[in-house]
């Protein structure tokens, strides 16, 4: 189509576009700014140059809180990835109730991560008792608040961050597994392929670009994880389950360091973009190996 | 030849395992949402003697009239309630003319003006927080509806544009061109022809964005310190802080008040929300 004149596709577009911009691009170079200032958000801005990126070099803190990251993004990764591939696998082999089986198994995705966390500070409740310790109780063993435990804080903020999204993979696998085409598989089944070499040697490679965006979107989501981590536990008990992300809304919103929060915000985006470039990458290598 | 059979070329004992695989993944993933529904109709001395993963002895519903009372609850869900409905509009009437721009209006910058907005899914939220932050606290913005209706609808336009571009490019060109020559205007067109054609976009855009938007945190921890004006997630959190020492009761039905909307949305769309929210994780 053409338009009217040469304004008219702007003016379809103006208002997105001056959202967009005054949303989401202007403070990106306004946090870019912040991050060479020593700020605390209502004196005057006192640019220190590039003193507050030395400094992410020496904060204790802040490498706790990345090798956390690094562990909630593999931990989580595989989980979420492994629960939701092989839910999708068995549940698009049977036939029966696997509807309904799989709208229960989504649930998780469609609650807020605050009902979520309230609901699991209960059932992991020590006093009073919640399931997990009435359980272990019968069993005989000694009751444990992980929540409040640094060997095991962390674990479990990410698998109840990993616990509310499986669903969400399982839906995207599954689409994808009953997308293959059925011609194929009928035709591997005439020659004697079994289930099982149908699910290595046909599903698994067919949907592998499936696969690897799946693992973006991971990889993704975790390094920027926050609400799990900050309600539970506020990123304790000490700095156990202290994720980049928690630590920079702290260093901005409790201890009013806008400069040098503004630097961890850049670091987020920065770690995330390399991220998605190194797995963008093995999955260049990976398609290279094919051909 | 019978469908049924590429599905499953395993015996009867490979299915019954797998029928058991999968009902205990389902049932632990239903469990602690179901638990909390349950648990909000047990009374006080069903709390006391009943071990916390026993049935209720019968159906109690004064838990509800604590949640309610004082009103703080029903303000909070209001709240929210006007958030996710100016939201989803602000989103729908921003996001469709400029996607009917980019797929239809044939001008120069438009794959350009694409690639704009899809940069918008890779920026951390958190690397906008605080000038965010900043600059709604100099406009006087804080503690306004606005100051969560704004940064919602800007990080959703993104996905939002690019799922109304995905399909608004395969409408073909001869219908618009028919209208055209009627004398129909672009508005026109795009009005009474393209958007309510893609109407399944939208449901998908509304669906991923209602979800996201009555359940987000972190804005309304940042920008609502009114109690007044906190939506049910961080207000959920006060409750249940101030109640969850005393009354788990009451802290239990304020939970699946705060769940109840989305959830009967769901059991009556659910496949359109599990598609619509893998789309737009997909997409973002």
């Amino acid at each position: 189509m053409k338009p009217k004149n040469k304004i008219e596709p702007w003016l379809f577009a103006a208002p997105a576009l001056v959202i967009y911009v005054f949303i989401v691009i202007l403070p990106i170079l306004w946090s870019l700014t912040y991050s060479f200032t020593d700020w605390n958000g209502i004196g005057k801005l006192k640019f220190i140059g590039l003193d507050n990126y030395v400094k992410l070099f020496s904060d204790k803190t802040l490498w706790i809180a990345f090798k956390n990251n690094i562990f909630f993004m593999i931990l989580g990764t595989v989980f979420q990835l492994l629960m939701g591939l092989v839910m999708a696998v068995l549940l698009s082999s049977i036939s029966r109730g696997s509807n309904f089986l799989r709208v229960i198994y989504f649930i998780p995705c469609i609650v807020s991560s605050m009902a979520i966390c309230k609901i699991f500070e209960k059932l992991l409740s020590v006093q009073p008792r919640g399931v997990l310790v009435a359980i272990t109780d019968l069993l005989g063993f000694a009751p444990h608040a992980f929540l409040s435990e640094p060997d095991w804080a962390l674990t479990f903020v990410t698998l109840i961050d990993g616990y509310k999204f499986c669903g969400l993979y399982m839906v995207i696998f599954y689409s994808a597994f009953m997308n293959v085409s059925k011609d194929v598989l009928e035709s591997a089944h005439l020659d004697g392929c079994n289930w099982f070499q149908q699910l290595i040697y046909i599903k698994f490679p067919l949907i592998k670009n499936i696969f690897f965006m799946v693992l973006i979107i991971l990889v993704n989501g975790c390094l920027k994880g926050f609400d799990v981590s900050y309600i539970l536990t506020k990123g304790g008990p000490g700095n156990a389950s202290e994720l980049v992300s928690t630590y920079m809304y702290k260093t901005a919103f409790s201890m009013s360091k806008f400069g040098y929060g503004s630097t961890l915000g850049v670091f987020i985006m920065a770690e995330s973009l390399i991220a998605v470039g190194i797995v963008q990458l093995i999955q260049k290598i990976a398609a290279r190996k094919d051909e | 030849m019978d469908i049924g059979m590429n599905k499953l070329q395993a015996g009867t004992k490979t299915k019954i395992t797998f029928y058991a695989v999968i009902l205990v993944f389902v049932v632990l993933a239903g469990y602690p949402i179901f638990w909390v529904v349950m648990s909000s109709f047990k009374d006080t001395a069903d709390m006391a003697n009943l071990a916390p993963y026993q049935m209720p002895q019968k159906l109690y519903l004064g838990n509800y009239v604590t949640a309610f009372a004082g009103g703080k609850l029903a303000r909070y869900f209001l709240n929210s309630v006007i958030v996710a409905a100016c939201t989803l509009l602000g989103i729908v009437c921003a996001g469709s003319p400029a996607a009917f721009a980019i797929a239809k209006l044939k001008f120069r910058q438009s794959a350009g003006l694409l690639k704009f907005f899809l940069m918008g899914m890779m920026i951390p939220v958190f690397t906008c927080l605080i000038p965010m932050f900043q600059i709604y606290g100099a406009l006087g913005l804080r503690n306004t509806y606005l100051s969560l209706i704004f940064p919602q609808i800007g990080f959703s336009l993104p996905m939002c544009i690019f799922l109304y571009v995905g399909f608004m490019q395969f409408v073909p060109n001869e219908l618009m061109e028919a209208a055209a020559i009627d004398g129909a205007s672009n508005w026109r067109i795009f009005l009474t022809m393209i958007f309510p054609m893609a109407k399944n976009s939208t449901v998908t855009v509304v669906i991923y964005n209602f979800v996201n938007i009555w359940n987000e945190f972190t804005y309304a921890n940042t920008f609502m310190t009114d109690s007044k004006m906190k939506t049910l997630p961080v207000g959920l959190n006060d409750f249940v802080g101030e109640m969850g020492k005393r009354d788990w009761g009451g802290t239990f039905a304020a939970i699946t008040v705060a769940i109840l909307p989305t959830m009967i949305i769901y059991f009556v769309l659910n496949k359109q929300v599990m598609e619509g929210m893998a789309a737009g994780a997909v997409k973002s």
